[in-house]
Parts: C-alpha cells; structure tokens; sequence
C-alpha cells in the first residue's frame, strides 16, 4: 500500500476515534490488562502497554491512531513488564471462530494468495510451492463474505448452547463480538474460569470440539443376552442429546451413497437404514429406539454417531482459547483490513445481527476510488462490484473497505 | 495428651485434625524423647509405605499416634528436601485418603469434602436408570481431573449440565485425591527445614537409604546422544518433513517440533542451523525462539513437548500408527522405538 493510501486510512481512522472513543466500552479491570496495538507507521506491533484509565488509552487512541488495537484476555499485576515479570494474575475464557478455519464452499471464490518472493497470485488455497518461482511463503487474504460470516455465525450459535446449557454459564457472564473481518470472538468473564490454566482450558476446548469423545460413555451401547442397541434421546442433555441429534440430522439429510462414504459401512447396512428411515425418524420425536431395527448393527449406529456428532461441535480455536496471554481485538475499535468496527452483540440479537450493517464505521460522505480489482460485496443495503480497473465514486465505508484491502486508492 | 476425636485420624490434614495438633503443642526437642517414640515409629513408617508400597495404611488402633504422626511425617520430609519423595508422599497419603472416602456413606463424604475442600458440589437425588450420586462444578472437575489420562476422565466423555459434571462416589473420591496431593505437597514445600535432634537425623538416615534404593529401580533409561530419525512419532515426523521442504508450520506446529528435538538431545545450535538452512527464518529471531523453549532466555524454564493429548486437540496428531496406542506423549513413543528397531545408546 502506497504511503498516500495508509496516510488517508490513518486520517479517516482519527476522524473515527475523534467522534467516537468516548462511546468505546472499557474492559473491566483495565490497569490489569495488557494493552497491544499495530501502529500504522511501522505496521508493527506494539505490546506491553499499560494504562490506568479508559481516559488514557482513549487519549493514545486519538494521538496515535492506531490501525488495529487489542487488549489482553489475562489480567497482571504488572501490564507493562516483559512476559515473564508480568506476575500472571489470571485470565479470561475466550474463544474465537474464524471462518478462514471453515470448510465453506465458496473458499475458492474469495480466499487469494500472493507468493512473497515472486508477488504471483491466485484463487483458493495456496499452493505448496509458487508454480512460478518455487518460493514456499504466501500471504493469504480473503474477501468479506456472507456466507462464510453466516458459517461463522451458526458456529457461534452453537458454542453459545455449550457456554450456557453445558457449563451453566450466565448471559452477564458473556460477550460475543463480531471481530470486523472474518469471525466471531466470545469472551467470557467470571470469577470461576479465571485461574483455569492451560490444562484445564483443554479439556473445555476438547468438550466444545467433540476431541477424544467415546460414543459408549454417552448411553449408546448393546443391552443384555440379545444385544438389543440402546442409546441417548434427542432431548438429552449434554453431548448424549447432540449424538441422538447427529445422527437423526444425518439419516434426515443423507443420501445412501453419504452414508456409505462412513468408513466402515457396508452398502446393505446403509440400505437398511434408508428402507427405515422414515419410521426411525419418526419415533425419535419421542424416544430415540435405537434398537427398533434389529438389521442395523451396533457397530453402523457407532459409526454413524461418530459421523453425526461432527456436525454438532463447533469449530473454535484451539490456540486462541488455552492460551492464558492471548490479546483479542477490543470491541469498538478499526479492523485495520477492512474499515469496520469490532462490535460486541447482545445473546439475543446475535441471529439477526447483520455484519455488513451494524459493523460500519464510516457512513458518511463517499469517496472517488480507483479500484484495481474486487470481488462483488455488499455493505449496508447496496451491493457493489465486481470492479476491475476502474474509477468509481463509493460510499466511504464501501471505499474505505476497498482501500483497506489494498484494491483500490483515492483520487486525488 | 488430648484425645484424638472422630474423623482426624483418618483424615490428618483437615481443620479439626490441625487444631487437634495444635491443641497438643508438642516442640521438634520434645519429638526426640521416649515419650513420643510411638508417633515417630509411625512417621517413619509413614514414609516407608510411602515409597516401598505407594500407599499408606490407616492404623485405626492408637487414633492419637496416627494423627500427630502425620505431621511429623511432614516436617521429616521436608527436612530431607527431596523431590521424588515429596512427590511420592503426598501421593501415597493422598491415595490412603481416597480409599477411605470410597467407604464413607454419601453424607459423612459430602460433610468432609464441603468442610475441607472449597468445591462445589451437591448430591444427585437418586433416580432411575441413572447412577450418578454427585455433581461437582465443571471448574472443580477440570482443576482436578485435566490430569487424568483415561477417556472416561475426560470433560467430553461426562454429563456436563448447567455447570455441573454428574459423578458417582468413587470418581469424587478419587478426585479428592487429587486435591489433597496437592495440598500435601504444598504443605511439605512450606514446612522450612528445621534443625532436627540426633534421635530424627538416625531416622531421616534410614529413610534416605530407601529412598536412594527405590529412585534407582524408576530411573529412565537414557537416550541414544544422536538423534533417529526412524524413531520419530507420526506427529513428529510430519511435523520435521513440513519443515525440510519448507512448508508452513502453525506456531504450536513448531513449538512441538522444537521442543521435542531440543528434549531427544539436538543442541541450541544445531537446531539453529537446521531451521536456517532450509528456509528463510530470520536467525536472530529463530535463535530467540529455540533458546526461550531451551529455557536459555526468559523465565529460564525450559518447555516440554506436548503430550498426545494436547497434540490432538491442535489437530497435530496425525495418522497413529500401532505403537502410538496406549502411549501417551511422543517422547515415550521415541524412546520405545528405539527399543523396537534395536538401537543402542552407542549406535
């Protein structure tokens, strides 16, 4: 990016936090917390910052105008020391759904990469090595997209019922933000998760993914002399009701040729199981009678709960969620790749929550681009692009989306 | 001396049994005389159980002996000041506590745990069908049972409802077991090293005896000094040959890999050269990074590799072969293959 562009995202930043930082919510137990900010100059990071009031990390937003700012999930009694003389006091829950971590159709469409050695670039997944130059270092960008952040969200929705069903987790207990770029983050603050350490955070990032889970501890199991198959309802709780529910959404949606790509499963198992899968179906609403087909073996139920349950964790990161000094974006601030503003989302708005509306940031004015190239988007209620080589006049939060992204440059 | 009341000499390090002890004020001078020789025959049995059987027995004849001579006990621990055997005494005490928690009815074991540990828990009415007696707190759960290796412990593997983890009586057990090894262990790191009479140093004489005989029979066997490569767990091996064409590696991806090569005996700067050769790593950082793992730079602990478990939960654990079942961390893996393909240390 030119230093012209980087100039006139950095003003339009300013303008930003001028009108709004007063509006920005401060974490709790601030001159705990770890400050970090990726400052535009150098395009680097900046860490170990501490501050003793929202008054001055609202000031350094202003003066310093940074591209991205981010505060720690761990709280210290000393923020600003190097890792090892912080004095750890404890940390935030945290968790974070990136739809790049998602297998969504449409990765092809929107996911590039720029070989860093030769600048050659494609569509979809890198390469191993640059066909071109043979170079193994790629950049990887991608397009907002519906899709994905839609993906993301059903993920979200699904980790929410793990917080509060599961681990009893309070809605005060919660916050869910949508990162300004390609995910969700879902912070959740108490007394009690606090200490956990990285060990035991595991165990919960284990439980949210369905790692290491064993059908047989959750009620699926062959009763007595004759075997007959018994296991957990639909209405279970815990993971019992989501294998019951994994498998009732599976047989609802599969085609016998799906069920056969389950390794392990004969062809005339997954007949058995279509000729029935009406009736299966149907009595589950009531109690879920594994047993009722007696051609359908122990092992094809076990095989297919295995399958099943894939679908009903959800895909968070593992790193982000047992690391004890992870900083996440603060809510309200710029993403520095696109132009919009981390929002936090209350639990009940969070299925009609739009992204491309309530996470613009600059919506007034337009602005005079050239655009170099873009996929199709939309922002607030338009839609615009695909652009290629062209000057447009844009609205500002779709030209600064633009501009952000590398794909385009005022005129002057 | 005072009477040693109800539950304290079976459970040494709760409040009452602390008070009771307290109660009793006995100084170390007045230990190494006559009158106290029972409590140190038992403190020193104590500990011998503690390393010859892995366990300690509950000697419910004289209640009086059995609770004073746990701390006793203690303060000969920490007066040796060895790792192993603090580690190894807590447990054996801790696992003489659970079997005795298994044979409490559920009330009297709910009534310990409350007045003892700060958990959260409650009993489970009992209904049909469904065996669990307890539920406990997720948090407490995973503080305790995160440790546990068997798929059953496992947070994924339990009914997890509201909060709570439904449990029955011998899981509560044996996750106080847990709770009081680390106390103990705790208490004995506390305990300063006092200056003993000549009467205890005879003792702390035999026990230090058994003590070297026993950490002898538990020494590991040594690594071959050179690395091989054909020993290397799946995990591992992806992990290296990702790095020889120079592939990306995630950031945990290459901690495991550091790490584990650093723990097989590969030197800071061979490491160093490795990582430099093949790609474009920027020396002075990828040296930062290898001598932080090392424990060279910063807090100056050095880090472990991974275990499987926390290998699979960041997706590395890749395609287990025969020998990755029943093994739990790739350095065990390494060293078992070794012993399969027949290397010698001299090799």
């Amino acid at each position: 990016m030119s230093t012209d562009v980087m100039a006139f995202i950095r003003r339009k930043f300013l303008e930003y936090y001028s009108e709004n930082s007063e509006k920005i919510p401060m974490p709790t137990s601030l001159p705990n917390r770890e400050f970090g900010f990726v400052i535009f100059r150098e395009r680097m990071m900046v860490r170990h910052k501490g501050f003793i009031n929202g008054a001055e990390v609202k000031a350094f937003l202003k003066s310093m105008t940074p591209m991205d700012a981010y505060y720690s999930s761990a709280y210290y009694e000393r923020p600003e020391e190097h890792m090892e003389n912080k004095g750890w006091l404890g940390a935030d829950l945290i968790f974070d759904i990136d739809s790049d971590h998602l297998q969504t159709p449409c990765k092809s469409e929107h996911d590039y990469w720029i070989c860093e050695s030769c600048q050659n670039s494609g569509r979809g997944q890198q390469p191993e090595l640059c066909r071109k130059c043979g170079g193994s270092k790629f950049k990887n960008e991608a397009w907002l997209c519906e899709t994905c952040l839609e993906a993301a969200k059903a993920e979200t929705q699904k980790l929410l019922s793990f917080l509060q069903e599961d681990f009893g987790f309070l809605p005060q207990d919660i916050e869910i933000c949508f990162s300004g770029h390609r995910g969700y983050h879902v912070h959740v603050e108490n007394e009690d998760v606090r200490q956990l350490d990285q060990v035991a955070r595991k165990e919960i990032v284990d439980y949210v993914l369905g790692t290491g889970l064993k059908v047989e501890f959750h009620g699926l199991m062959e009763v007595g002399k004759s075997k007959i198959v018994e296991g957990p309802n639909l209405f279970d709780p815990s993971w019992n009701g989501r294998i019951a529910k994994g498998v009732y959404d599976f047989l609802k949606t599969s085609t016998p040729q799906q069920i056969e790509e389950i390794e392990g499963i004969k062809s005339n198992k997954s007949k058995k199981a279509m000729e029935h899968r009406d009736l299966i179906l149907k009595s589950w609403n009531k109690k879920a009678r594994w047993g009722a087909l007696k051609d359908v073996s122990f092992r094809t139920w076990v095989k297919l709960a295995e399958y099943g349950l894939k679908k009903q964790t959800s895909f968070i990161d593992t790193v982000v969620t047992t690391d004890i000094h992870r900083l996440i974006r603060a809510p309200f601030t710029l993403h520095g790749k696109t132009g919009l503003k981390a929002v936090s989302i209350s639990l009940e708005h969070l299925k009609q929550f739009d992204p491309f509306v309530e996470a613009i940031a600059f919506s007034k004015g337009t602005l005079k681009v050239n655009v170099n190239e873009s996929h199709k988007f939309r922002l607030g209620n338009e839609v615009f692009g695909p652009y290629r080589q062209e000057t447009i006049e844009l609205p500002m939060a779709a030209a600064m989306y633009l501009l952000c992204k590398k794909a385009a440059s005022p005129v002057e | 001396m005072l009477v040693a009341r109800g539950d304290s000499p079976k459970y040494p390090f709760t409040k009452d049994a602390k008070e009771y002890i307290d109660q009793c004020n006995v100084s170390v001078e007045e230990l190494a005389t006559i009158e106290y020789a029972q409590i140190i025959d038992r403190a020193e049995q104590r500990i011998e159980e503690a390393l010859i059987n892995g366990s300690v027995r509950y000697e419910s004849s004289l209640p009086d002996v059995e609770v004073l001579s746990f701390p006793v006990a203690i303060i000969l621990v920490a007066s040796i000041g060895d790792d192993f055997l603090k580690r190894r005494y807590a447990l054996a005490e801790a696992i003489r506590a659970e079997n005795l928690l298994k044979d409490e009815n559920n009330d009297k074991l709910m009534r310990i745990i409350e007045s003892y540990f700060s958990w959260r828990i409650k009993k489970v009415s009992i209904a049909q069908n469904q065996p669990y007696e307890y539920c406990l707190s997720f948090i407490d759960y995973i503080k305790n049972a995160s440790v546990f290796h068997e798929d059953e412990w496992k947070l994924v593997n339990k009914m997890v409802i509201g909060g709570y983890v439904f449990l029955r009586k011998n899981d509560v057990a044996r996750l106080a077991r847990e709770e009081i090894q680390k106390y103990i262990q705790e208490t004995v790191e506390k305990t300063p090293k006092l200056d003993l009479p000549k009467l205890l140093n005879q003792r702390i004489e035999r026990i230090n005896q058994i003590l070297t005989k026993r950490k002898e029979s538990f020494k590991m066997d040594e690594l071959p000094k050179t690395a091989i490569i054909a020993a290397y767990p799946p995990c591992i091996k992806k992990l290296y040959d990702s790095l020889l064409i120079g592939q990306h590696i995630s950031h945990i991806g290459r901690f495991s890999l550091t790490s584990f090569l650093l723990a097989i005996g590969i030197n800071t700067e061979d490491l160093l050269k490795m990582y430099t050769s093949i790609s474009d790593f920027s020396e002075s950082l990828t040296r930062y990074q290898i001598e932080h793992i090392a424990g060279k730079k910063g807090a100056g602990t050095s880090y472990k590799p991974p275990n499987c478990s926390t290998l699979r939960t960041h997706g590395l654990c890749l395609k287990p072969d025969e020998l990755c079942k029943g093994i739990r961390h790739p350095l065990t893996y390494y060293r078992r293959k070794i012993g399969k393909i027949g290397m010698t240390k001299d090799e």
